[in-house]
């Protein structure tokens, strides 16, 4: 363990340094994550000017949610982004045989080749909403519901590597999995708004079987001291129970490799 | 014998089954967008239906002219869907920039007619994400003609203005060189200065103002006011005659720009 955390640090150090060769790109890499969320939570503003609430959520409230989401993603943007090119950059490039080879976990050495600074961008965002709608909404910081905040954000940010890590797996078979990935990792963007606002399947589908919900919509509830907000906790057993599956699955990906020959 | 008898159509068998593997790729991304086009359109449909939740009317809009604007948003989306940024940015890069400038036609008007046509293309690719608009959301489709008519003269005129202006910006790869940042720049931009998230008659008068500045939003929203009917058919020719003057204006400047910056042309490579 100290090995890896040892050995991520280094991968980590040697990114940085090969980033901040072209500076001007890492800024206009992190801040074109800021612009896309810009869009949407300006939309939301606009709307919020007009109506008081949303199916009985409040403007700052409804920042709540996106920014719990938006944490939990950025952290899978910045430490697991390449799960996402594991078919199109190495599977099809014969790179990924270059993991096979050395002497440490091939899925560790995948994610530790590239930390994405995209994903600092996202991370900003998440922070910045978080702050300011928990000022606004005056919400009481006890220790439980600090805790509750580390551990949704921690584990969302799980429950989307894990998902994604369950989907890019198709790479060993059908090489470009994007779309296998896209399919799952898009149903996170239901989860930025309120779930109680979508029909019964909509929310049973975003608790229990792509649990996105559980990184913003249940912990927001929490912390609001809302109903069901309980089930945040359930957070951190959906990611393990989803990361053992999704590493199993890549073991067993891994094991039908076969190569594209080139 | 019997074993090479065995082996010999295992290996055509593999190339058989390779023919279905190309094909779902390309295959794969049609029902992959249709998918991804359903849910941007959902969590749209039933935010909506949440924000009218006990009102009425909205800055003078119901919900179903609402619902019926945001689902045409969708369905009319790649009128402000013009790749020229990552066109120049490519053929910067690759050096192919210099063999279409010595071409005997205008750069301009290649690069128009091949917007042009992808727009065309991408319209009839939206096909099935306007089918599901209609059988799963229940979008109402306009019937006047005449409403029709004057809505394609207004998304023609906006998306020229457009590509003339996105033909500007284009042109500052000629300068930084940089091309992914900027583009995605520019995406996240559009995607609420086009009109196509929340109607212009909802925002407040300061940012319909800066919306209506910038030409995104007459491709996009200006012509589906008209089409929703949330511009009246009188107000069409005022409509029409602004939009000319965006063409004519950003056509100008765009010439104009073009021709400081290709004396900057630096290619990389080719």
């Amino acid at each position: 363990m100290t090995r890896y955390l040892s050995l991520y640090w280094l991968f980590l150090t040697q990114r940085l340094k090969a980033l901040m060769e072209y500076r001007v790109n890492f800024i206009i890499g992190a801040a074109s994550t800021i612009f896309l969320q810009a869009s949407s939570i300006l939309a939301i503003w606009v709307v919020m000017q007009k109506v008081p609430t949303l199916n009985g959520w409040n403007y700052d409230e409804i920042l709540l949610v996106y920014g719990l989401i938006t944490l939990a993603k950025s952290i899978n943007h910045m430490f697991a982004d390449n799960l996402w090119t594991l078919g199109r950059v190495y599977i099809r490039s014969g790179g990924f045989d270059r993991f096979l080879v050395r002497p440490i976990d091939p899925l560790f050495h995948l994610l530790a080749d590239r930390f994405c600074q995209d994903g600092v961008g996202n991370f900003l965002v998440g922070v910045a909403l978080v702050v300011k709608s928990s000022l606004a909404l005056a919400i009481a910081w006890t220790p439980l519901k600090v805790l509750l905040l580390l551990v949704a954000v921690i584990s969302g940010g799980f429950i989307f590597i894990a998902l994604n890590l369950l989907t890019c797996t198709a790479a060993f078979w059908i090489v470009d999995s994007v779309p296998v990935t896209r399919l799952v990792f898009d149903n996170h963007l239901f989860a930025q708004y309120p779930l109680s606002i979508y029909p019964k399947a909509i929310g049973i589908l975003l608790t229990w079987v792509v649990p996105y919900g559980l990184a913003s919509f249940y912990p927001a509830a929490f912390l609001l001291d809302r109903e069901l907000g309980w089930l945040a906790w359930l957070a951190p057993l959906a990611a393990a129970l989803l990361l053992y599956l999704g590493y199993r699955f890549f073991q067993f990906g891994l094991r039908h490799y076969s190569g594209t020959g080139t | 014998m019997i074993r090479r008898l065995l082996r010999e159509p295992g290996k055509y068998l593999a190339i058989l089954g390779m023919v279905p593997k190309v094909f779902m790729a390309y295959q794969i991304w049609f029902w992959v967008s249709l998918v991804l086009g359903t849910i941007a359109m959902a969590i749209l449909y039933f935010f909506w239906r949440a924000v009218y939740g006990g009102t009425q009317a909205i800055a003078g809009l119901t919900l179903n002219t609402t619902l019926t604007y945001i689902l045409l948003a969708q369905v009319f989306r790649p009128l402000t869907d013009i790749d020229l940024i990552f066109d120049f940015g490519y053929n910067l890069r690759e050096g192919g920039i210099i063999h279409q400038l010595l071409r005997p036609i205008n750069f301009q008007g290649m690069y128009y007619a091949q917007s042009l046509g992808f727009l065309g293309m991408q319209m009839v690719l939206q096909i099935p994400i306007a089918l599901v608009a209609t059988f799963v959301f229940g979008l109402t489709w306009p019937t006047d003609l005449r409403v029709w008519a004057a809505f394609l003269v207004s998304a023609l005129l906006g998306f020229t203005a457009l590509f003339f202006f996105v033909y500007c910006v284009a042109c500052l790869t000629f300068y930084t060189t940089e091309v992914w940042g900027l583009g995605v720049l520019f995406f996240g931009m559009s995607l609420f200065l086009s009109g196509g998230l929340v109607p212009l008659a909802m925002m407040p008068d300061w940012l319909r103002t800066v919306v209506l500045a910038i030409p995104f939003s007459q491709a996009l929203a200006v012509p589906l006011n008209i089409l929703t009917g949330i511009t009246p058919l009188d107000q069409v020719h005022q409509i029409w005659l602004t939009q000319a003057l965006w063409v004519l204006g950003l056509w100008l400047a765009s010439n104009l720009i073009f021709r400081v910056a290709i004396r900057k042309v630096t290619v990389q490579g080719g």
